[in-house]
């Protein structure tokens, strides 16, 4: 595997927990560290049977596949002192606390990195760890308005609408995650390692596509546009059974044989639209007539035989839709990981890339409250079963 | 270029649009040499280099020309590939073994080299040779329909947003091969699906049909998984104004009622919990509303978030790039460019404390670097050049 070797603590709740499952499933050591009783984010749903319980959060399992876990009471002066010890014993720190917040129990970067100089800690926050802003607090909803997302998704006569999903806290995952092989291979050269600091409204305002670019070069403010794609090249149709993402402008000559194959051409046939500069201009009865079209049909119709012209369309597909994709079933992109305390089995979302050579795999499902307590301990710090047992009866661990 | 994390490593870039150029710009971020292949052919909409698009996701990488539809251009490609570490791409699957260019021919010459191939849904499966931009591939993931406020009429974000995950993704995948590379000394192929990088953003949605069967459904700004209420965009004083809020603790929320001076509603029973809050979120955020619709969406961020409540305008392209935050962390990078003048573009969100991003060159013109990368890399003669540019192989 890719990251084998590589030595991991997650401290991070679901704002970043998806950065080190990035690694762990390429083969990283990832060793989650959660308070006595679990972490927040266990009680983020959806729920397996709809039942809120700490060990059925479908997203924390999605979140932290390939980890292992334990508990810590950090704020403990013993739990504090434990930290340390683990902490020279990782590459890799990934957190997502209040920014002063660690340095405030003395396990900042600058302290951990005294006893272990090529520790690299990666940390997510709303803001980032300077500005004005840095002691805000944020969340998916927060970071999407103001990393300039939200007042361009919805239409114009709807309020803006936050894409759905904690889309921020997957990009920043992504962003950390790229820091961290970024500072692993410089640490090669220099043998030290770094502190990053990525912002949830940074990770937002870096993948706007069109919207910042045209501001700075044309002086346009993007603004909700409903179905249509920011540029008229895509627009969103009603068919019989669902919709359709279509492009109205592109290969016209074979869109309009097309409908005109079936008698919906109406005027569209005549030769003043051939010029894309009069169909820019008149674009809703473009529209209006396709729409009139769309409707006789299925989306897989419109799909399928759109594809064998090489239009770039698609069906708007709900999750179940997702689930049964021919496309991701050749695949192989769903993986089913075993969950042995409940004796079953459970549909995954794989990885995005087939790596040819390093392997990818989900090595197992999250971890239990303090699954590996008593292996990791007594592994990494040489703990005896009676110390363990006491220091959680006194609720270091 | 010789500077940064990634200093010494050479990318051969024959990306395009976003999803590819977005990844390349990462690493041309960092100090890799990033040579980006162009031809005079192609270089029109988001490859013309005097644009504001192409500038953005181009900068700091070189640029040259070469004609890959002919025999001399692709034998040239082979030798460029001989002296490079990574190859990226992100054509449709048949064009690169079309041109003889597929990773078993590549590696004959580069043994341990890393190559990435990035398409719409992936090199092999029925869909393989779709053609996809960044709205087909959100369509098909399910998050232009789970983004929307009523099931029936679906939205959709109206931007490319997968075009960037799936950048990051293969950003990802090129630095874990390297990593692999330096441990194992092999190189190896990768294969990218944007299709499926979207999809796994959509995790827990999925996970939730595939175990309950529940109709996942949109619902707008609705808290759905987040443990917060109140939870919402909220309108605010001023046309097109709005401010998001949610409070997901109970210390929050008591802070919330102070900032309001405790309005009567605040105690009622119905509010008294979260979970009650949650069930009557939409009674919750008309009250909520009267309040902001009082304030500019600035007073409310700013008397929420000095209390200690998580809260944000809503922010559009304007404000953005006057935003203090950001403008205080230096995100937003001023260059001058020969053709287009003053511009600017956005940092990168990975900020690392000792070895930062550099920005040293602002994006190529055509063929900018024709001269460095044949004649001093690949050890052409001027003759040699001039014949191939006049032959139109490298033009």
């Amino acid at each position: 595997m890719a990251l084998a070797g590589l030595r991991v603590l997650d401290l991070a709740d679901d704002k970043a927990s998806f950065c080190s499952k990035l690694l762990a499933d390429m083969g990283a050591k990832v060793i989650k560290v959660e308070k006595p009783g679990g972490d927040a984010s266990r009680w983020v749903g959806p729920f397996w049977e709809n039942v809120p319980h700490p060990e059925k959060s479908l997203s924390f399992w999605y979140n932290n596949t390939s980890k292992l876990g334990i508990t810590l009471n950090l704020e403990s002066k013993e739990g504090q002192e434990i930290f340390r010890r683990l902490s020279e014993r990782v590459d890799v720190i990934v957190e997502t606390f209040p920014p002063s917040y660690l340095e405030g129990l003395g396990l900042g970067y600058e302290a951990l990195s005294k006893t272990n100089p090529g520790l690299i800690m990666a940390s997510v926050t709303g803001f980032g760890h300077s500005g004005p802003y840095r002691e805000y607090k944020s969340c998916d909803i927060v970071a999407s308005a103001l990393g300039g997302q939200m007042y361009v998704c919805g239409a114009p006569n709807t309020p803006p609408l936050k894409p759905y999903g904690q889309q921020a806290y997957y990009v920043a995952s992504l962003f950390a995650s790229i820091g961290i092989l970024l500072t692993l291979l410089e640490r090669k050269h220099s043998g030290r390692g770094q502190h990053i600091d990525i912002s949830l409204q940074e990770a937002v305002a870096a993948s706007l596509e069109h919207v910042m670019v045209r501001y700075f070069y044309e002086g346009v403010i993007p603004k909700r546009q409903g179905n249509f794609h920011w540029n008229p090249s895509f627009y969103l149709l009603p068919c019989k059974d669902g919709h359709i993402v279509l492009s109205p402008l592109m290969e016209w000559e074979t869109l309009v044989e097309w409908l005109d194959s079936e008698g919906m051409a109406s005027d569209l046939t005549a030769e003043r639209w051939r010029e894309e500069e009069y169909r820019i201009q008149h674009l809703d009865h473009i529209i209006e007539i396709l729409q009139r079209w769309t409707k006789t049909h299925t989306t897989t119709e419109l799909f399928e035989l759109g594809q064998l012209m090489h239009l770039p369309w698609a069906p708007v597909s709900s999750p179940g839709e997702v689930l049964d994709s021919p496309q991701l079933k050749a695949r192989d992109f769903f993986v089913s990981v075993a969950h042995p305390e409940v004796n079953a089995y459970f549909t995954y979302p794989g990885a995005p890339y087939k790596f040819d050579r390093s392997t990818w795999n989900i090595r197992r499902r999250a971890p239990l409250i303090g699954e590996h307590n008593a292996q990791l301990y007594h592994q990494e710090l040489g703990f005896s079963r009676e110390t363990l047992d006491e220091l959680s009866s006194r609720n270091v661990i | 270029m010789s500077a940064g994390v990634l200093r010494g490593l050479r990318v051969l870039d024959f990306t395009w649009v976003l999803a590819g150029p977005y990844a390349t710009r990462i690493l041309a971020d960092f100090g890799a040499e990033v040579i980006k292949i162009q031809s005079r052919k192609t270089a029109r909409g988001a490859e013309l280099n005097t644009t504001g698009y192409f500038s953005t996701w181009n900068r700091n990488k070189l640029s040259i020309t070469l004609d890959l539809s002919c025999p001399e251009g692709r034998e040239l490609a082979l030798r460029l590939v001989g002296m490079s570490d990574v190859v990226m791409e992100n054509f449709t699957p048949r064009v690169m073994p079309n041109w003889g260019l597929s990773y078993e021919n590549l590696k004959k010459v580069k043994a341990d080299l890393i190559m990435i191939s990035m398409s719409g849904t992936g090199q092999t499966g029925p869909w393989r040779d779709f053609v996809a931009f960044g709205p087909t591939i959100q369509a098909l993931s399910g998050i232009t329909y789970l983004t929307s406020f009523v099931p029936d009429s679906p939205i959709g974000l109206g931007y490319s947003y997968a075009d960037h995950v799936a950048g990051l993704f293969a950003a990802l995948a090129v630095l874990a091969s390297l990593e692999y590379r330096d441990r194992t000394g092999e190189g190896q192929y990768i294969n990218i699906s944007e299709y499926e990088a979207m999809c796994t953003l959509l995790g827990p949605a999925i996970m939730d049909y595939a175990a309950n069967h529940n109709p996942v459904i949109p619902r707008g700004n609705h808290p759905n998984y987040a443990l917060a209420a109140p939870y919402g965009c909220y309108k605010c004083l001023g046309d097109d104004k709005w401010c998001a809020i949610a409070v997901f603790t109970e210390e929050e929320w008591q802070t919330l009622c102070r900032v309001l001076s405790n309005p009567p509603w605040s105690k009622e029973a119905r509010f008294s919990t979260l979970r009650q809050r949650r069930e009557h979120i939409e009674e919750l955020n008309e009250l909520m509303e009267e309040w902001t619709a009082q304030y500019s969406p600035e007073e409310v961020m700013n008397s929420l978030q000095g209390a200690g409540v998580p809260a944000g305008v809503v922010k559009n392209a304007h404000e953005l790039a006057e935003d203090t935050q950001l403008t205080t962390r230096g995100f937003f990078v001023n260059a001058l460019h020969p053709v287009l003048g003053k511009t600017t573009f956005d940092n990168t969100p990975i900020r690392l404390g000792h070895t930062p991003a550099r920005f040293q060159r602002v994006a190529p013109s055509l063929g900018q670097d024709n001269r460095y990368v044949y004649q001093e890399l690949l050890g052409m003669s001027h003759q040699e050049l001039s014949r191939y540019i006049e032959d139109g192989v490298i033009g």
